[in-house]
């Protein structure tokens, strides 16, 4: 059974991404007060009037709406996200420089806490309403509870203060001009605690998922003909329950590898790591506008691209959602 | 779990007679589970037989232990929380206690089973051939090749179409009929000695129910397997089984051979379920037989008889203590009855009674009260960008019917036929392509929803369609509460009165929905379709999901309350037989159409469209050696909806269709005789030809 791309799904993609730039592009627009100061992102009391007009002139704020907005559809299509006045640098540039960072500590924390949650779900629920499953639950739930900051503070006071194994900051040390594998430790060892904070933040998540939606599969009357069939342990859950369980897990994992892109911005400032949360972080602080806006553009394409990844994954797992 | 000793004292002198070539052997079997709000004992002191090529019925309504006893047989059930305890011995082998590896080898190669749902019970993500060749992998040790080529030859045998093109469809891609084919082949695979086949019709159409029954029996006869049949129809297996228990509370009832339970009944709870099967072969009565009550749930030693509550014939000693089952009659026909010498061999334990009221039966003349013309509803079937309705699902495509005040209409066909599209629209629940349908003469309104105080329904599943946090007084109130009848203290006296009238203790409204049985529970869905005064309800397969004994009981009451009131109803079932029972008039449907349409007793005493014929003959009959073959059985699946046959519909599956005439022109809904419409090219009216 041959399946075509679903052109309906396309389509509300399509829609979805219309909608998000377009907003985008109103919301300085249609605030209160001049739009200057949301463009250019600094007291625009402070600008000489020749840079002023240029920035006018730049952006095209004596243009009509309709062509100011597809002007701007024109940029991002040329991958033109602005310039940042504060930073002085084009926002592009300072996204592609952070971006790698964040899919480094985010990436890396994405698959340990997939493996470590499906594997711990998996044990919790083959041995449901055990002291083992309670245990598991339990400490999940707690680990659940943890602020990030506290859990990042407390893994720098122990790691890098106490124990001084790891470096507390940075993505790697300033001003060393390490080669070859001494800066592959280097980027490694500021990347550790990071991703171990981050995954040990995601895996409940993870772990809750799976552990649920096997204990719904176990609870299925098909897993009761497969042993009625004879089938062994091993070939009842890696033959019926493995595939069953797995659907839901990975439309979880997509849509968290989505949000990965935008970094996080409570544990990258903790660690001082130059990703793109931290980026948001300074934009923030610092009234930087069209940085910020720049940001929610890049969040929003990789949510959407993670969603279509999902959406691609879910008919290959279970069929009855292939369109014929 | 413990291996019981052998034969105790206690074990039943039934079994005496029970010799070493039985192929299962259960003795003084109990299963307990131990949950942590209470303990039930769901099997207790069961014993049986079951000889090779045997078919052997086990009969009991629901939470009677009957599938709870054979799923110890394969040894499924969860422990914890199940205790089994007793003696299961297939072919001398016992099965308790025995290692989960040495059990699973037994599993699939020497016992199959067969589930109730053969939807749920496939896997959704494989193949259906793969799941059929598992066993063969299993036990026999194919290869992936070897198992696909068996499992064709397997689809084929049980009668799937074109078997090497489907075995690598998925379960979804096949009808409700189908899977249960697939089910029966996937447990034929391994050649096994016994089939366990747990209600395998009960989710099926009468139609696809006979052609299952027909398949057991054949395959049965190939491969020498013996059929344990759990069943909560006694009618069912009254065409194919040789010896049958009848199961309630966890205890054999009665156990013997089929001819003596069916025409020398000794338990007064085998002759209660008998009598509570609507049978075509009885003239029709106003009342069904039906037994009080509702299934007793075991969470104590059983001290007294389990059924004395509910039993007609209860007297002297039955309070007292459990009676044992003794032996009866001939072949090892035994009753756990003490009274059991005081049946007859059709006793009038159980009468029917007729129903009284200032309404009752009328005739044909009352005013119409729901009027519908030319009704459509389609669904547009979404492919692609936008909204292009290039095909439609034709639900239900041209119907007319008239509801008559104090009468019913009984609506029957298959499931996918339209019949609850049809009983939806008429409470404007969908919205009609085409058409009208008319409420006393006035349109009805999609809008406002007024005229639902008149139409009210009741659904299928009362599990369902009750909101679990309600409580049952809100649920019966909520009418009145949403058509504004009445202040707060009459909507109170109200709901009590309505309580009582449909036979439920007057705390009950305090209650939620889930501490009341099936049966009491379709009784408040009851009670909540009147509370408005509606003047027609819908019937939406309402008795189709509930216990034999308990159908009985929710037909008299519906029964009860036409008389009562005058209402009209629409009653929608698969059913025949029900059907019969409650109906003045009846509307056969296929496929979006009414084919026949007649008063009662015209169309069950002579049928004229050849549909009409195969939904009669489908229906079983509740008395063993009476009919071995079926005169008109339908084959093959209802054709889609969404692409109907050409010329007559039922073209395709018509045992007297004529080529070239049937299936390119199209037959005009006709009346042949006053009252009597049909649609079918052939079909010639009584002394009208």
């Amino acid at each position: 059974m041959r399946r075509r791309i679903d052109v309906r799904r396309l389509t509300q993609y399509g829609v979805v991404v219309v909608v998000a730039v377009t907003l985008n592009f109103l919301l300085p627009r249609l605030m209160p007060g001049n739009p200057l100061v949301l463009i250019a992102g600094v007291d625009v009391g402070l600008l000489s009037p020749e840079d002023r007009a240029e920035i006018v002139a730049r952006v095209g704020l004596d243009a009509p709406l309709w062509k100011q907005y597809l002007r701007y559809w024109g940029d991002i299509v040329t991958g033109d996200f602005g310039y940042s006045f504060r930073a002085k640098r084009p926002i592009v540039d300072m996204i592609w420089s952070r971006l790698p960072w964040t899919l480094l500590i985010t990436g890396l924390s994405l698959i340990v806490s997939a493996v470590v949650g499906v594997i711990l779900g998996a044990i919790s629920a083959w041995r449901r309403r055990t002291k083992t499953d309670l245990g598991m639950l339990t400490g999940m739930i707690s680990i659940e509870s943890l602020p990030s900051f506290w859990l990042g503070m407390v893994l720098i006071s122990i790691f890098a203060v106490q124990w001084g194994l790891l470096p507390s900051f940075g993505a790697v040390t300033q001003a060393s001009d390490l080669v070859g594998w001494a800066h592959a430790w280097d980027i490694i060892s500021h990347a550790i605690l990071p991703v171990i904070t981050l995954s040990i933040l995601a895996t409940p998540g993870v772990y809750m998922t799976m552990r649920y939606s096997m204990l719904e599969t176990l609870g299925e009357d098909y897993i009761r003909t497969a042993r009625a069939k004879g089938a062994g342990e091993r070939r009842v859950l890696f033959g019926h329950v493995a595939r069953n369980t797995i659907a839901p897990v990975v439309t979880v994992l997509a849509i968290r590898l989505g949000f990965a892109f935008g970094g996080t911005v409570i544990v990258e400032t903790v660690f001082t790591y130059p990703g793109l949360g931290r980026l948001v972080f300074e934009a923030v602080s610092g009234r930087d506008y069209p940085v910020m806006q720049a940001a929610f553009l890049v969040f929003t394409a990789a949510v959407l691209a993670a969603n279509l990844v999902a959406d691609l994954l879910y008919p290959l797992i279970d069929p009855r959602t292939r369109t014929s | 779990m413990t291996t019981a000793t052998a034969a105790g004292a206690r074990r039943p002198s039934l079994d005496a007679a029970a010799t070493g070539a039985n192929l299962l052997d259960i003795e003084n079997l109990a299963v307990r589970f131990d949950l942590a709000t209470e303990t039930i004992r769901a099997v207790s002191g069961v014993s049986l037989t079951v000889a090779p090529s045997e078919t052997f019925a086990l009969v009991g309504e629901s939470g009677s232990g009957k599938s709870v006893s054979m799923l110890s047989v394969m040894g499924l059930l969860p422990s914890p929380p199940a205790t089994v305890s007793g003696s299961i011995r297939l072919e001398g082998r016992e099965v308790i206690g025995m290692p989960a590896r040495e059990l699973r080898q037994f599993r699939g190669r020497d016992v199959a089973m067969v589930f109730q749902e053969p939807m749920s019970s496939l896997n959704p993500v494989h193949r259906v051939g793969r799941q059929i060749g598992e066993s063969l992998r299993i036990h026999r040790g194919f290869t992936k090749a070897e198992a696909r080529r068996r499992a064709i030859e397997l689809l084929d045998r049980v009668g799937i179409p074109s078997a090497s093109a489907r075995v690598d469809d998925y379960p979804h891609e096949f009808s409700g009929g189908m899977r249960q084919r697939a089910m029966i082949a996937m447990a034929l695979a391994c050649e096994p000695k016994l089939l366990i086949a747990d209600e395998p019709t009960t989710a099926l159409d009468v139609t696809v129910q006979a052609q299952i029954v027909d398949l057991v029996r054949e395959v049965q006869d190939e491969y020498r397997l013996a059929v344990v049949w759990i069943t909560h129809d006694l009618g069912v297996v009254a065409e194919i089984a040789d010896r049958v228990a009848v199961m309630y509370a966890g205890r054999i009832a009665e156990i013997g051979p089929a001819h003596e339970i069916y025409r020398a009944t000794r338990h007064p709870y085998t002759s209660g379920l008998l009598r509570s099967i609507p049978r075509l072969d009885r003239p029709v009565t106003t009342r069904l037989a039906e037994i009080p009550g509702s299934p007793l749930r075991v969470a104590e030693q059983l001290r007294a008889c389990p059924f004395d509550a509910r039993c007609p014939l209860v007297g002297e000693g039955c309070g007292e203590a459990l009676p044992e089952l003794e032996e009866v009659g001939p072949d090892r026909h035994g009753s756990a009855c003490i009274h059991h010498h005081q049946m007859g061999t059709d006793s009038d334990l159980w009468s029917e009674g007729s129903v009284t009221g200032e309404h009752a039966i009328s005739g044909q003349d009352g005013d119409v009260v729901v009027s519908v013309r030319g009704l459509r509803v389609h669904f547009p079937v979404v492919r692609g960008l936008g909204r292009s309705r290039s095909s439609a699902i034709r639900a239900v495509d041209g119907v007319d019917l008239d509801v008559r005040r104090g009468q019913t209409i009984g609506v029957v066909g298959e499931s996918g036929c339209g019949k609850t599209t049809l009983g939806r629209a008429l409470v404007a629940l969908v919205r009609p392509t085409a058409g009208t349908i008319d409420i006393n003469g006035d349109p009805i309104d999609h809008r406002s929803g007024r005229h639902r105080r008149v139409v009210q329904m009741i659904f299928q599943d009362p599990f369902s369609a009750m909101n679990p946090g309600m409580r049952v007084g809100d649920v019966i109130a909520e009418p009145l509460r949403i058509h504004r009848l009445g202040t707060a203290d009459e909507m109170r006296e109200r709901v009590s009165e309505l309580l009582a009238q449909v036979g439920l203790p007057s705390d009950a409204g305090r209650r939620h929905p889930h501490e009341f049985s099936g049966g009491q529970r379709q009784r408040i869905a009851v009670a909540r379709a009147l509370a408005a005064d509606p003047e027609v309800i819908i019937c939406d397969e309402p008795v189709s999901s509930l216990d034999v004994s308990v159908q009985a009981q929710v037909v008299n009451l519906l029964a009860d309350v036409q008389a009562a009131t005058g209402m009209a109803l629409v009653f929608i079932a698969h059913d025949l037989a029900v059907v019969r029972h409650v109906s003045h008039e009846v509307a056969v449907m296929y496929l979006g159409e009414i084919v026949e349409r007649a008063p009662r007793d015209r169309i069950y005493k002579a049928p004229l469209h050849p549909y009409t014929k195969a939904l009669l003959a489908a229906v079983p009959f509740p008395e063993p050696g009476v009919r071995s073959t079926r005169s008109a059985k339908l084959e093959g699946d209802l054709p889609s909806p969404a692409d109907p046959p050409s010329g007559c519909r039922f073209h395709t599956r018509c045992p007297v269709a004529v080529e070239g005439l049937c299936s390119t022109v199209k037959p005009e809904l006709l009346e042949v005789a006053p009252g009597r419409w049909v649609s079918c090219h052939l079909a010639v009216a009584p002394g009208r030809s």
